[in-house]
């Protein structure tokens, strides 16, 4: 699944690119960066969860000593988030900004193992990115109020199950109910990203 | 006093503007047509479209005495290109 969030991410992130050589718009400079760097937390992720997962199947008495790079790879992944995550708040504040001075318009696999699973949700790391997704969600919502759109509704779904993925995942702490949480937080977040993937698809088809 | 908004166009929207007034016009127009549809002043638009000229978007030609400017194979797919990046633009809120 996050091999497809991935993949997807990468896709989005081309076409934002594509569009900021079109236009020259640092938003969209700004949106290229940050899934581009999603994409590439995002895949890391599914490598080292699927290295670790390997490597625990075959010597699952050496748990302990992988606890560290575990550690190193769950902050380096949640790092390339928020930095994902603060470029697109910074696309919009910078948006919001630019806006109300011009026209004064309104205006982010399965586990192998379940203690993995855990230590790779750094709570307060989390918070943070349910707080950036936060504003990054009320900012879509905002948009897709004022232009009624089904791109702009697909981008607000995007983000919102981004945002809910990332909820389920801080609930990835709770012992019982670890590996629900990861499936429930994997599973939001592939349709966020398919929901981008649509919207994606949509515009391409557009004619002039 | 009253503060008059006015709306910033950049220079991909003013381009956009002007060839899409072409378009409009079937592909070739001459410089007044095109004035009234991408709402610029005479000396801006002759500006631009020496720029667009120079991009190969847009191609100068003489129909008797009237010069005519038409759009090219590169002008139209700028065209359709920025139909759909705009539509991108807008689903994530962005002013382009």
């Amino acid at each position: 699944m996050e091999l497809a969030s991935s993949v997807i991410s990468f896709i989005v992130g081309y076409y934002a690119l594509k569009a900021y050589k079109t236009t020259g718009a640092k938003g969209l400079l700004l949106l290229y960066l940050g899934f581009l760097i999603l994409g590439i937390g995002t895949f890391l992720r599914f490598v080292t969860a699927t290295y670790f997962g390997i490597i625990l199947r075959a010597f699952p008495t050496i748990e302990h000593r992988l606890t560290g790079l575990v550690n190193l790879a769950a902050l380096i992944y949640m790092l390339t988030q928020l930095i994902a995550y603060g470029l697109f708040t910074a696309t919009y504040v910078l948006q919001a900004t630019s806006t109300s001075s011009r026209t004064a318009e309104a205006g982010a696999v399965a586990a192998a193992a379940v203690p993995i699973v855990r230590l790779f949700v750094i709570p307060q790391l989390e918070l943070i990115a349910i707080t950036l997704l936060g504003f990054i969600t009320v900012y879509t919502f905002t948009n897709w109020l004022l232009k009624r759109g089904s791109g702009a509704a697909l981008v607000f779904l995007g983000f919102g199950l981004m945002l809910l993925s990332h909820m389920f995942f801080l609930l990835i702490i709770i012992e019982e109910l670890s590996l629900t949480f990861l499936v429930l937080g994997q599973v939001t977040q592939l349709a966020g990203f398919l929901c981008l993937l649509t919207m994606l698809a949509r515009v391409s088809k557009t004619n002039a | 006093m009253r503060r008059e908004h006015k709306e910033y166009r950049s220079k991909a929207r003013i381009y956009a503007d002007i060839l899409n007034s072409i378009l409009r016009h079937g592909g070739k127009s001459g410089p007044t047509r095109i004035l009234y549809g991408a709402n610029l002043s005479y000396d801006r638009l002759m500006k631009h479209l020496r720029q667009l000229i120079d991009l190969g978007l847009v191609q100068e030609e003489k129909e008797g005495n009237e010069v005519i400017f038409k759009l090219t194979d590169k002008g139209r797919t700028f065209v359709l290109e920025f139909v759909k990046v705009e539509k991108f633009a807008e689903a994530f809120g962005i002013t382009i």
